[in-house]
């Protein structure tokens, strides 16, 4: 018994336990720290709507196209001027795209601001130039480009 | 005095070096892949799918026999039933854009102010871990005429419709 007092090697013993343990919980951590980083930066790139937003942009000038090409489609067969059958076609195109992306909980707005011309007139094909107010919100991502200006005479 | 002093003075300072080039290491590291999580997959099939509507949608006509909305237009307005697929163009396309991943395509569109919305490629019911993406396109009498389709649209009529695609990995 009174040798063990005077062996002072069991010191190290728990010493090195202590650090061990220290090293271990040191990398519990850090490996937790990751797994929570790595979820949440996915989750955030689930969750930002980048795709609806480009999307919205992308859909809406390629349609400014089309509804030009339609626009001058009827005129060569109506009374109706170029820019009441251009306003007459984007609202229903407005009120189709708003009406899908509010089928996921997000709310779209495309407003035709004005149909414009270099010369002047827009009674032809001399259109060129489309003014629209696009935003989007979807609860937590608000994009505004107001107004976002369409080149449709390419 | 004995010389054991030394030993554990050694000893000490190689634990030392281990210890801080552990921490060291691990602190630097940049970047820690945890190819585990669940929603890191979600991510990438969400983007591949993402690209592969956005490639057939935009692609010029030589690279894809038929885009988007030439696809679209050609539907014939039947109803996928399982297995067959009532879009078999944009199946084949996204068969070979999406290797080893499943999926399901719906159209949905508004008609007389009402929604339909329609099954056309069904290839199963979705995994747990699956994804939607969807792209948009406008069809006209002009586009379903050309394809052949069975819109029945007015001439002056245009008609956006939503590919919403549900993708899934088995």
């Amino acid at each position: 018994m009174e040798s063990m007092k005077d062996n002072t090697n069991g010191q190290w013993i728990i010493l090195s336990g202590l650090v061990i343990s220290l090293i271990l919980i040191g990398l519990a951590t850090l490996a937790n720290q990751a797994v929570i980083a790595g979820y949440h930066s996915s989750n955030a790139a689930l969750e930002f709507p980048k795709e609806s937003i480009r999307e919205l942009n992308s859909h809406t000038r390629d349609n400014a196209r089309i509804i030009k090409d339609l626009t001058l489609h009827i005129n060569s067969t109506s009374n109706d001027t170029v820019p009441f059958i251009y306003e007459g076609l984007f609202k229903n195109y407005s009120e189709q795209i708003e009406g899908l992306y509010a089928l996921h909980g997000e709310t779209a707005d495309l407003t035709l601001v004005s149909v414009n011309s270099t010369n002047g007139t827009v009674n032809t094909s001399d259109i060129d130039m489309i003014f629209v107010n696009i935003t989007y919100f979807d609860g937590n991502t608000y994009y505004s480009s107001r107004p976002e200006i369409i080149e449709v005479n390419e | 005095m004995n010389e054991k002093g030394q030993l554990h003075t050694l000893e000490g300072l190689a634990a030392a070096l281990m210890i801080t080039m552990t921490v060291l290491v691990i602190s630097q590291s940049t970047m820690m892949v945890t190819p585990q999580n669940e929603l890191a997959v979600n991510v990438h099939l969400e983007q591949l799918s993402s690209d592969a509507l956005a490639v057939i949608d935009t692609a010029d006509s030589g690279s894809v026999e038929h885009d988007l909305t030439e696809c679209v237009s050609s539907w014939n307005m039947m109803e996928a039933t399982y297995p067959a697929s009532s879009l078999c163009d944009l199946d084949d396309e996204l068969s070979y854009l999406l290797p080893g991943v499943l999926y399901n395509i719906e159209l949905a569109y508004f008609k007389d102010q009402n929604l339909n919305v329609k099954k056309v490629i069904i290839n199963g019911p979705p995994g747990e871990n699956s994804v939607v993406v969807r792209r948009f396109v406008t069809i006209t009498n002009e586009t379903v005429n050309d394809a052949g389709g069975g819109w029945n649209l007015k001439e002056d009529e245009l008609r956006v419709v939503e590919v919403r695609m549900t993708t899934w990995k088995v």
